[in-house]
């Protein structure tokens, strides 16, 4: 299973969707192989969140057909798909933690759900995920309300790992993170992808995100994929949007592309 | 002069122990990843307690993950060996690092971590400390609403009247169809209950007695009391807690404008005066509801009716039930906005909050109705 970094996790075939006469997705493919660190960015109204919500499950997509794990989703039994959420992550944008639980508990709930492990190997496991997750270890007795942003993001990614799984998907990961907190959020993402051999899949329109720890970068506008590779081939993309998305770093003197379009 | 053992492990076995001169070396093998845990921990508890563990090879695992990397260190832990000073041996790179990753934080994970239950005197404890912090917040939530009153008596202009008619249409004129069925209903059924007992002594005309003195002095009052704590205290909570959740709150202060002016004033005079117009409303209908009943079961003519009414319904019964209801109406938006004003920074807080104003409003309705009672008596009205 652990072997070859070759095999695809998952693959996003001619995605159409339709909001009444609205166009959001005009066939949209592609596919990401085990083990890589990929970002879909496109500008608001893209449909990221959109397309993201369509891969792992939760909303249909007009047409296409989207396989996970070597599932397809939008064809697969209920029992087929409860397999299939039992091995990748989600982090919503704003952490979505259960409010009436605290940390620990929420971080338990995939394990209690989908384990028949016994109590005295759950919580120390639980525990392990919190500190994995860059959180002190009395984090876990504290209710979501009590936490601030960057943490709950972090218990967030804690609940996501639960189950060790084989992908996680991000949602605007350092989004409403100070800059320093995006750093070690970042750092933390890039330790999941080279120590546990976890393949993440992120929403983002973090710069730094996408230059300092990103593998490969999708592009998303008008309906498509407008550009697909390493960050460098992105950013040589000619098309307007590309440029002035990164023309921001390329003023502040970051960027080294100094392509004249 | 220890005799030379080696267990050579069978096909397909998780672990096992190879004891030399050197020490014992613990045999990992097979899939370690979460699925299997319970095999794991199962071949673990199958071994032999060995004498002292040195190294941990890991040249056959075929898959290795935190989980089981965990429970082979506490595995190392429980028999006495330290997890650092076994050396790993043939483990892949991959799992050599998710070893060290686990091993790093070992120290720092509770030796059984069950989770954290209070016990029944804490518990105890803290509702009752928690009562007393609400009473207490009651008191200053009061003094606040009475200041913002007496501020309105000394400049009657700020007095927001577009907010007070919105209030008023919420509170009290889309109340009134429920209000009509519910009491109408109510009178039908006092009318029938009372029917079938005063029948029995051929004095049916009371019927017209008890129906409209129990409707003017505590059915109505009660009842719609009860109605409008259930629609617009929980609602004045799910509305000003939404507006605290999204900041909203916040940004009326900064537009230089009053949450007491804006949000607190109107709502509590929006139902202070509709609850008595929604009494006497309900008065009506109920005795309406009786007299239906008093003709179909008892065949008492509306025109016997209503001249039994003007004998048995004084004055004082109907305004002891009005006297009631503003001081409800009170109670119901002190107990609404507050418990809206104080949803704390989640969202499940204004579920709470919510169900909390009802169960409030309904008993603090019951409780000053009671002490209304005692008062009405001592004052022989």
């Amino acid at each position: 299973m652990l072997a070859a970094g070759k095999d695809v996790i998952l693959e996003v075939d001619s995605i159409v969707t339709r909001f009444g006469a609205q166009t959001i997705h005009n066939g949209v493919s592609f596919s990401v192989p085990r083990g890589q660190l990929v970002a879909l960015i496109g500008g608001s109204g893209t449909g990221k969140s959109v397309l993201l919500r369509e891969i792992i499950g939760l909303m249909r997509p007009t047409a296409g057909t989207v396989r996970l794990l070597g599932t397809d989703v939008w064809k697969a039994s209920a029992a087929e798909l409860s397999k299939v959420r039992s091995r990748f992550g989600m982090m919503f944008q704003d952490g979505a933690l259960f409010s009436s639980l605290d940390v620990a508990h929420n971080v338990a709930v995939p394990l209690l759900e989908h384990t028949d492990l016994a109590p005295e190997l759950i919580w120390p496991l639980v525990q392990l995920r919190i500190a994995q997750a860059g959180l002190s270890p009395d984090t876990g007795a504290k209710m979501p309300s009590e936490l601030s942003g960057g943490m709950r993001k972090r218990a967030a990614i804690a609940r996501a790992l639960a189950l060790e799984p084989e992908v996680i998907f991000l949602d605007e990961p350092t989004s409403g993170l100070d800059p320093i907190t995006a750093r070690a959020f970042d750092k933390l993402v890039r330790f999941l992808v080279d120590d546990l051999g976890v393949t993440v899949f992120l929403v983002t329109h973090d710069l730094d995100t996408l230059l300092t720890v990103v593998d490969r970068l999708i592009v998303l506008a008008k309906g498509k994929v407008l550009a697909d590779g390493s960050v460098r081939e992105v950013m040589e993309t000619s098309d307007a949007w590309v440029q002035s998305y990164f023309s921001v770093r390329t003023m502040l003197g970051g960027g080294n592309d100094a392509h004249a379009s | 002069m220890t005799p030379r053992s080696r267990d050579t492990p069978p096909q397909g076995q998780l672990a096992s122990i190879e004891t030399s001169d050197g020490g014992a070396t613990l045999r990992l093998a097979g899939d370690w990843r979460l699925p299997r845990v319970q095999a794991v921990t199962a071949a673990l508890t199958a071994l032999p307690k060995p004498a002292r563990v040195v190294a941990v090879d890991g040249g056959s695992l075929t898959g290795l993950d935190t989980a089981g990397a965990l429970v082979a260190l506490r595995y190392l832990q429980r028999i006495g060996a330290d997890p650092k000073s076994a050396a790993p041996r043939n483990f892949t790179p991959h799992h050599q690092r998710i070893i060290e990753l686990v091993a790093g934080q070992l120290a720092e994970l509770p030796a059984i971590g069950k989770a954290h239950s209070r016990g029944f005197f804490t518990t105890a404890g803290r509702d009752v400390v928690a009562f007393a912090d609400l009473l207490v917040s009651y008191v200053q939530f009061l003094g606040y609403t009475a200041a913002g009153i007496g501020t309105l008596v000394l400049h009657p202009w700020r007095l927001r009247l577009k907010e007070l008619a919105a209030q008023f249409q919420q509170v009290g004129i889309t109340a009134i169809p429920v209000v009509v069925l519910v009491t109408f209903l109510i009178g039908v059924v006092i009318a029938y209950l009372l029917g079938l007992q005063a029948e029995k002594y051929g004095a049916s005309i009371f019927v017209v007695d008890g129906v409209a003195i129990g409707m003017a002095r505590e059915f109505s009052p009660i009842l719609v009391a009860v109605i409008i704590a259930g629609r617009s205290g929980a609602a004045f909570t799910a509305q000003l807690g939404t507006m605290k959740l999204t900041e909203e709150t916040d940004a009326i202060r900064v537009l230089g404008l009053s949450p007491m002016d804006v949000l607190i004033l109107p709502r509590v005079f929006a139902i202070v005066v509709a609850l008595p117009l929604l009494v006497f409303l309900g008065d009506v209908m109920g005795i309406l509801g009786g007299m239906l009943m008093a003709k179909t079961t008892l065949g008492i003519i509306p025109a016997t009716y209503i001249e039994r009414l003007h004998a048995a319904l004084h004055l004082k019964h109907v305004v002891a039930g009005l006297v009631k209801a503003p001081v409800f109406a009170f109670f119901i938006a002190i107990i609404g906005i507050r418990m809206g004003m104080t949803v704390s920074r989640d969202t499940r807080a204004i579920g709470v909050n919510t169900t909390s104003t009802v169960v409030q409003s309904i008993v603090s309705v019951i409780l000053l109705d009671a002490l209304f009672a005692v008062v009405f008596e001592k004052l022989g009205i």
